[in-house]
């Protein structure tokens, strides 16, 4: 049994709801399925606690259609990358950060909430990143709903053609 | 009054004093103009220095395209400047926005933001363009028998 | 504000830094001479590439994660390509291999002697600086010999390189990397037994084994402080598979240590190409990919000349991405700076900065000092003298050395 397959089978003894929504990908990279913010927050918890998985490599963000998703890649002494997929409903996408477990996904989660929208709690305070500061207010850029051609760059507003007008174009 | 034009013309034109802005430049041409500075191609042999304040510089080389961050703090560094002043826009990105045309933080090509003299393409702009650039520039500053217009 | 607050002075730097990688501020509090506390700002060359490239096609964009960085431009778009290979499932010719290699080493030699430059630079001693550049020049010549261009050369395609690798292309290399080997020599000896370099390098800027696993440090920052991180040996990748890298690390934490280390990268690297031209195989450099990229997600990492760097790109079955996301390596870096700083004093911020590589660090940050009712205007010119009076009066006078 390969060290990939090791892990997978640990976590899946820990957390049954894993079975079946965790798999290797390839040799180094274990990806799982979308796991909502409770069942996401008791295994990252636990790989951070009692697996090794002490770096934090990144988190991104990703648009789902009605959800938002988040990829903590996650990784330990053996270099195996561990991608834990969270998802959050647009309508209301709060997540909880972990920067008290990893301490560099600070700058990554700022990101996440300047252009994706996302509400994290427990982010301490800073600066925004990175987007200007007279950004217009619920303009998230990297949601796919949003075109960089509508932003008028002088006046620092998003203007959406009415939807009649789009119709005539 | 021509007399004193004339003194500050030739006075430019003999040590220009450039400073360099990274307006959002992936950092390709800002490395080629620190490299126009250094042994191999040594622009300060030709008493070009490079100079960290805004307020002491002749020529403003502007590398990249302006993203929305730097927009104000271009138009305050220009401001800054002396006069006579002049702009080299080096690097594609910085005569037209080049491949970050269209992104969302991205506004364009210097141009859109402050008056430009001297337009460097190039993805990324060789040593030798930038330093024919600064000569042109000064070239545009005396007359045909070297003196100032 | 408390009584202790009133002894404190806060400093902010920047936020334009002309010329790195990602223009940032710095909040710097003082307590005297100490500093304090640090807190970062970035975000100022945010331009919105990874939007930009899902409105393109994937061979546009690798036009575009080219130019997410000048200097560490193959490494970014190895990665791409890495990705959109597995995608796709193509097996890239080994001889394409070999040459992604030697360039990506060239690559590092040129990016480390920049920063061995421009660190040199920050601490006062322009000799070392002018020499460390007049040597990066030859490999850029080479990467203009064989790429067609100085920086950006574009020598990656998806399913393998764009151009032949001849024997002149491979004479020309090794000429120049022997000449380069005597240089690091004498550059290495300097580093190390040059007292007044020494003393201005150790104990700066510490960030120690455990505060660099924590802070996810990256590159010569993390391997000098003994984390024998390098993806070349955790997880080698293309030819690196074959080729022997020998992993650098340093206890020493400091910037001495990073300086250490890049040095002996370098020579590393010198060895690198030595065998890859001498162990190159022959056989075609691409092989044709599709336009439409299967649907899947992939995550792909390298090492660049400042650590690791992941790209991650999901396709959709379209000719477009749905989505890209590059994390270069300065970004896991900043995070370290931050804490590095606080321990150390005013005179020791260029050089701690500069020592996690953010590119070049010079001109015009305007910094203002401001204490009470008086506000003082500084730029980064005036700190980086300011660091080398500082040290004069403690007896260090780097413009004294001769190489």
């Amino acid at each position: 049994m390969s060290r990939e397959e090791e892990i997978v089978k640990e976590l899946c003894d820990r957390f049954p709801f894993l079975q079946d929504r965790i798999y290797v990908q390839k040799e180094k990279r274990i990806f799982t399925k979308e796991l909502s913010k409770e069942e996401f927050e008791q295994v990252i918890a636990f790989v951070h606690d009692e697996m090794g998985f002490y770096r934090s490599h990144h988190v991104i963000g990703t648009d789902e259609g009605d959800n938002l998703g988040f990829l903590y890649i996650v990784s330990g002494s053996d270099n195996i990358l561990l991608i834990l997929r969270e998802i959050a409903p647009k309508s209301n996408p709060v997540i909880n950060s972990i920067c008290k477990l990893y301490p560099s996904i600070v700058l990554h989660e700022r990101e996440l909430v300047d252009l994706f929208g996302a509400v994290v709690e427990g982010l301490p305070e800073g600066p925004s990143y990175p987007l200007p500061d007279n950004w217009p207010k619920g303009n998230y850029p990297m949601r796919k709903e949003w075109n960089p051609k509508y932003l008028n760059k002088d006046t620092m507003t998003y203007e959406p053609p009415q939807e009649k007008e789009a119709e005539n174009e | 009054m021509d007399l004193i034009k004339k003194a500050i013309d030739w006075g430019t034109s003999k040590s220009p004093w450039i400073l360099h802005f990274n307006a959002g430049a992936c950092n390709g041409c800002d490395i080629e103009v620190v490299d126009s500075l250094t042994p191999r191609f040594d622009l300060e042999r030709v008493g070009v220095l490079k100079h960290g304040t805004p307020r002491q510089a002749d020529i403003l080389v502007c590398t990249g395209a302006v993203t929305l961050q730097t927009r104000d703090r271009l138009i305050q560094i220009y401001d800054q400047m002396a006069e006579p002043k002049f702009v080299i826009a080096v690097g594609t990105c910085a005569c037209t926005g080049g491949i970050f045309d269209g992104c969302y933080c991205v506004t364009g090509g210097i141009d859109t933001v402050i008056p430009v003299d001297v337009y460097l393409p190039g993805c990324a702009v060789r040593p030798e363009a930038i330093i024919s650039a600064v000569e042109k520039l000064l070239s545009s500053l005396k007359d045909d028998k070297g003196g100032a217009k | 504000m408390s009584e202790t607050d009133k002894n404190k002075v806060v400093i902010p730097i920047g936020p334009q830094h002309p010329s790195l990688d990602e223009p940032a501020t710095f909040t710097i509090t003082l307590e005297g001479e100490k500093v304090v506390n640090a807190v970062i700002g970035v975000g100022y060359n945010h331009r919105g590439l990874e939007k930009a490239c899902e409105s393109r096609t994937y061979i546009q964009d690798l036009y575009i994660i080219e130019r997410v960085c000048g200097i560490c431009s193959h490494a970014h778009s190895t990665a791409f390509c890495m990705a959109i290979e597995e995608l796709t499932g193509v097996k890239v010719p080994m001889r394409a291999e070999y040459i992604r290699v030697i360039v990506a080493e060239l690559e590092r030699l040129h990016s480390h002697l920049l920063w061995l430059g421009t660190a040199c630079h920050e601490i006062g001693y322009d000799t070392m600086f002018m020499y460390t550049w007049r040597d990066r020049e030859k490999i850029l010549d080479l990467m203009a010999s064989y790429g067609g261009n100085r920086i950006n050369y574009g020598v990656n395609t998806f399913g393998g390189v764009r151009r032949e690798f001849d024997e002149t292309t491979s004479s020309d290399i090794i000429k120049t990397i022997d000449e380069l080997d005597e240089h690091l020599k004498r550059y290495m000896e300097i580093a190390l037994t040059e007292t007044t370099l020494v003393s201005r390098l150790k104990g700066v800027g510490m960030l120690s084994h455990e505060d660099a696993l924590n802070f996810g440090a990256v590159g010569p920052v993390a391997k000098a402080a003994g984390i024998g991180y390098d993806i070349r040996v955790a997880e080698p990748y293309g030819a690196y598979k074959e080729i022997p890298v020998k992993l650098i690390t340093d206890d020493r934490a400091d910037v001495y240590g990073r300086t250490v280390v890049r040095i002996l990268e370098m020579q590393e690297s010198v060895k690198i190409i030595r065998y890859a031209i001498k162990n190159m195989p022959g056989g075609d450099i691409a092989v044709k990919v599709p336009r439409r990229i299967p649907a899947g997600e992939i995550l792909t990492r390298v090492e660049a000349p400042r650590g690791e760097n992941i790209h991650f790109v999901r396709s959709n079955g379209t000719d477009m991405p749905d989505r890209v996301r590059v994390k270069a390596p300065t970004e896991a870096n900043w995070h370290g700076v931050q804490h590095m700083l606080k321990s150390g004093r005013l005179a020791d911020v260029p050089i701690t900065i500069a020592a996690i590589d953010p590119c070049y660090s010079c001109t015009d940050r305007a910094i203002v000092v401001n204490s009470g009712d008086n506000i003082n205007v500084m730029d980064w010119k005036q700190l980086r003298q300011y660091s080398i009076d500082w040290y004069k009066k403690e007896g260090i006078d780097i413009t004294a050395l001769k190489l």
